[in-house]
């Protein structure tokens, strides 16, 4: 599943090699037929198109998404039955088409909408049970949809009506949905959605807090795919002439069309239709030569061959071709770009002298929290000023993180408001973490958070897309960025194998690409080594300098007193002290609550 | 009000055939972490093999029940060892819902290719005649499921209570890497894991096929109830199971009567949703259904 993975530097201007092979061969799945003129040939090339689109429409939600429906026949039939239903109306499948698309966005949605928040199994069985649910239904209203006897279509033939008496249109048609979802998958991957789609599900409070509306953006991919499938479903629907229950809402046929996304492998454009390749041929052709006597034999195949491509071939068929490391190319550009990039933030107009604190820019007031009896944030207040670092200390379990959480939107307060300042909208109360990001807020987390499937510089495109829509400028944005944070030489590598010091300069790195106003650092510095900690305060110095307002939450009490203009001491959930770090630090009140009452008596003795 | 008592009796007796099925199913999901979707082709196997040795062999199915326990175990432990073992370690937990569907895909295909599409009904051998009480009636065979789902459900219960083996498969539940410290074995603990809830089936087999005919989605049609069972009843837990089972056999009784045969499967997985949407956790389950 790490062909998750968006493509790395090398691949980008150029396609791969293995995608261009693709694009060259893809006509033959039109034209092979067509020189060949059987109808058998016909036969087996549609449903290769058709089966082919249908796994490639499933592998948006069920690979990008990394959600795993085993429910896209509910797509497949309502975009049968829409057009079926309005045949006979005298309105053209074509429309039909589309009006079946817009309804299967909507019930994806509808569906997506309570399910997204459940995971792995739990999903998949969900969207069973609405499939179950779906077809029960539909062979209940037999008025509507003909029950257990079906529903056959009126034979007009033509353009209009998407029934032929030759096979070669319909094969255009099918070709032509291939195409589309294949174009669709192609654009998807590198767009930001795309981007954001792995990064939700690979993070998601990553993705959350680099600004990115996870649900938004799931219920976008679900309405996608189930319109892309129910298109699908009206072809076949007119290609077979014959609509029922049983076969258009069937447990198997969702089974099956996600089987061919994951032999092929999930979460790559041309994976699911290379499985169909693999598997549809070989069962197809067995069937035309044993008959009957072969029924069972398609699903014994796919299932055997799914199981064996899983312990084999974990990544799918197309995984054999992947697996050249990145790494080589990185420590290239290591010895050219000099692995001692300078850790500054370049875009600072530096104010001559001090630096001006200004206005309050992030004000919490009289916050609460509890978990069951625990009273974790009890009545905290705290302002942030323009320009200023507030620095946050507590002994372990004063409530610093939950705290961040209220201030970032992933944790509501039972009680308490948090209001930031937008320039030309005054004081505003956001609600979502994405919410907070698109007001300027950014946060790291204490527990570093990469997409470890992403390279490094992916990664920072998460963030920089914030305010870099595009892809090219998102990137251009990241480079400086890794410039910047010292990881120009690590850009290419995938951020699983950064040492602890990159991968909280990474954390640092993905927030600092969404040009944050205000930003918060949680315990940014704890396990780094003597150099790391000088560097990150450096780094922690130059964003300061470059107008970012910072809250940190610290326990190396030499950043704290080097980079705070102000402390704000927690401790069991309640502000015990506030003030300039030297006052702070002697404070009894203070001493005592990092090391007990005992030590304070001791000491005045 | 006697038509009413009819359909309570009646649904706890079909209460008792999901909850002889679910057991085995719970026990994988509570211990393993695993959703094995191809349980329900476990029985479909189970069910064949029964209607094997009563028309070939001329045996009671019945008698058929521990040889059909003993040869579950052992697929079900060949399944843990060959397919889900080299998969504990995979780096996205999906994997193994692709297995246990790919498995159960070829498994249903397969029984298709041999048997072919039509129902295989396992000779009733007297379990079907019914006893009556005033004016009830209760078919032999349900009440022995349900007797042997109390039994089996009373039975793990002493196991994992009382004995080391139980007792080291409920730490595994807990906390893997701390029972592995702890110098429990992972690995085996979860290979008898899976062949004890795949025996479970076997035993189910046995007794539901004097009853149900064989085909090769039969597993489909149970399984899917069982899943809804061990969501009900929380994930793991055996009396949660029982209890679960009782109640979805009670819902399934009352809706066919009162609502309509055709949507008493609506109305169970209508629940089914809404279990997992608002109560994950199920009625006694300790799992977490958003992870």
């Amino acid at each position: 599943m790490s062909d998750r993975a968006l493509p790395t530097r090398r691949a980008q201007h150029r396609p791969s090699p293995g995608m261009l092979a693709s694009l060259a061969l893809l006509p033959l799945l039109f034209v092979v037929p067509l020189l060949i003129g059987d109808d058998f040939v016909f036969h087996v090339f549609i449903t290769i198109c058709l089966y082919g689109a249908l796994a490639t429409a499933w592998n948006i939600v069920g690979g990008f998404a990394g959600q795993l429906s085993l429910g896209h026949a509910i797509f497949y039939g309502i975009g049968a039955y829409t057009a079926g239903l309005l045949v006979p109306l005298g309105i053209s499948p074509w429309l039909g088409m589309l009006g079946g698309a817009a309804l299967s966005a909507m019930v994806g949605v509808a569906i997506g909408l309570p399910c997204f928040r459940l995971r792995g199994p739990f999903f998949a069985l969900a969207t069973i049970a609405f499939l179950q649910v779906i077809r029960l239904l539909a062979l209940h209203f037999t008025g509507l949809t003909g029950g257990a006897v079906g529903l056959m279509v009126p034979l007009q033939t033509g353009w209009e009506w998407m029934i032929f008496f030759e096979r070669w249109p319909s094969l255009l048609i099918a070709f032509g949905l291939l195409a589309l979802t294949l174009g669709v998958t192609a654009w998807l991957r590198h767009a930001r959605f795309g981007y954001y789609l792995v990064a939700t599900c690979e993070r998601e409070p990553a993705a959350a807090a680099a600004g990115v509306d996870t649900l938004r953006v799931r219920l976008q991919a679900v309405a996608l795919s189930a319109a892309l499938t129910s298109m699908v479903g009206t072809f076949h629907g007119m290609y077979l002439t014959f609509i029922e229950p049983e076969a258009m809402f069937s447990l198997a046929f969702s089974v099956q069309i996600a089987m061919f996304a994951l032999i092929g492998g999930i979460g790559t454009v041309m994976g699911p239709l290379i499985g169909t390749l693999l598997v549809v041929p070989l069962t197809e052709l067995a069937r035309g030569w044993l008959g009957a006597s072969a029924l069972g034999l398609h699903g014994f195949v796919y299932g055997t061959v799914l199981v064996l491509i899983v312990l084999f071939v974990p990544d799918g068929l197309v995984g054999l071709f992947r697996r050249a490391p990145a790494a080589g190319g990185a420590e290239e550009r290591g010895e050219t770009a000099g692995s001692a990039a300078p850790a500054s933030v370049p875009a600072a107009p530096r104010e001559a002298g001090r630096r001006r604190i200004g206005e309050p820019i992030l004000v919490a007031e009289h916050l609460h929290k509890h978990f069951g009896g625990l009273a974790v944030t009890q009545d905290v207040s705290l302002t942030l000023r323009q320009g200023e670092v507030l620095g946050i200390i507590g002994p372990n379990g004063a409530g610093k993180t939950t705290l961040f959480n209220q201030l970032s939107g992933f944790l509501a307060p039972a009680s308490g408001t948090v209001r930031v300042r937008v320039e030309g909208e005054g004081f505003i109360r956001p609600a979502t973490p994405h919410a907070f990001a698109r007001a300027g807020v950014g946060r790291t987390f204490q527990i570093v958070q990469p997409f470890a499937a992403m390279t490094v510089l992916e990664n920072i495109m998460i963030g920089a897309f914030h305010n870099h829509p595009g892809r090219a400028a998102a990137r251009e944005k990241a480079l400086e960025t890794a410039h910047a944070m010292g990881l120009w030489a690590q850009q290419d590598m995938e951020a699983r194998s950064l040492t602890i010091g990159g991968l909280k300069r990474l954390e640092i790195a993905r927030v600092m690409a969404m040009e944050p106003r205000i930003l918060l650092l949680d315990e940014v510095m704890a396990g780094l080594n003597q150099t790391d900690v000088q560097r990150a305060i450096r780094l922690v110095e130059a964003i300061r300098d470059s107008g970012v307002s910072v809250i940190a939450i610290e326990h190396v009490m030499q950043a704290i007193m080097a980079l705070s203009d102000r402390v704000v001491v927690l401790n069991s959930g309640r502000v015990i002290a506030e003030g300039r770090p030297q006052e702070v630090v002697r404070d009894p009140v203070v001493i005592e609550a990092y090391l007990g009452e005992d030590f304070v008596h001791a000491h005045s003795a | 009000m006697e038509t009413f008592v009819q359909l309570v009796i009646n649904g706890l007796m079909l209460g008792g055939l999901f909850a002889i099925i679910s057991v085995g199913l719970t026990l994988i999901f509570g211990i393993i972490r695993l959703v094995n979707f191809a349980h329900g082709e476990l029985l479909m196997v189970g069910m064949y093999l029964t209607w094997l040795g009563t028309v070939k062999l001329g045996l009671h199915p019945y008698v058929l029940a521990p040889p059909l326990v003993l040869v579950l175990f052992v697929i079900g432990v060949l399944i843990q060892r060959f397919i889900l073992q080299p998969l504990l370690d995979a780096r996205d937990a999906h994997v193994q819902i692709f297995a246990t569907v790919g498995l159960s895909t070829a498994l249903i295909n397969l029984a298709l290719l041999v048997f072919g599409a039509d129902l295989y009904a396992t000779p009733a051998s007297g379990v079907r005649e019914s006893i009556t009480l005033g004016p009830f009636r209760i078919l032999i065979g349900q009440l022995v499921m349900f007797v042997c789902g109390i039994v089996v459900v009373a039975a793990l219960h002493l196991f994992m209570e009382r004995t080391y083996l139980g007792r080291a498969i409920r730490a595994t539940a807990q906390h893997r890497a701390a029972a592995q410290l702890m110098g429990v074995d992972v690995k085996r603990i979860y290979i008898v894991t899976f062949g004890i809830g795949a025996a479970c089936v076997g035993l189910a087999a046995a007794l539901v096929a004097p009853i149900y005919p064989a085909s090769p989605t039969v597993g489909t049609y149970f399984v899917l109830t069982a899943f809804v069972v061990v969501v009900l009843g929380g994930m793991g837990s055996l009396h949660g199971a029982f209890i679960g089972a009782l109640l979805i056999g009670l819902v399934d009784s009352l809706s066919a009567f009162y609502i309509a045969p055709d949507l008493k499967e609506v109305v169970i997985f209508a629940l089914f949703i809404l279990i997992l949407l608002f109560r994950p956790t199920g009625l006694f389950g300790l799992g977490r259904g958003s992870e």
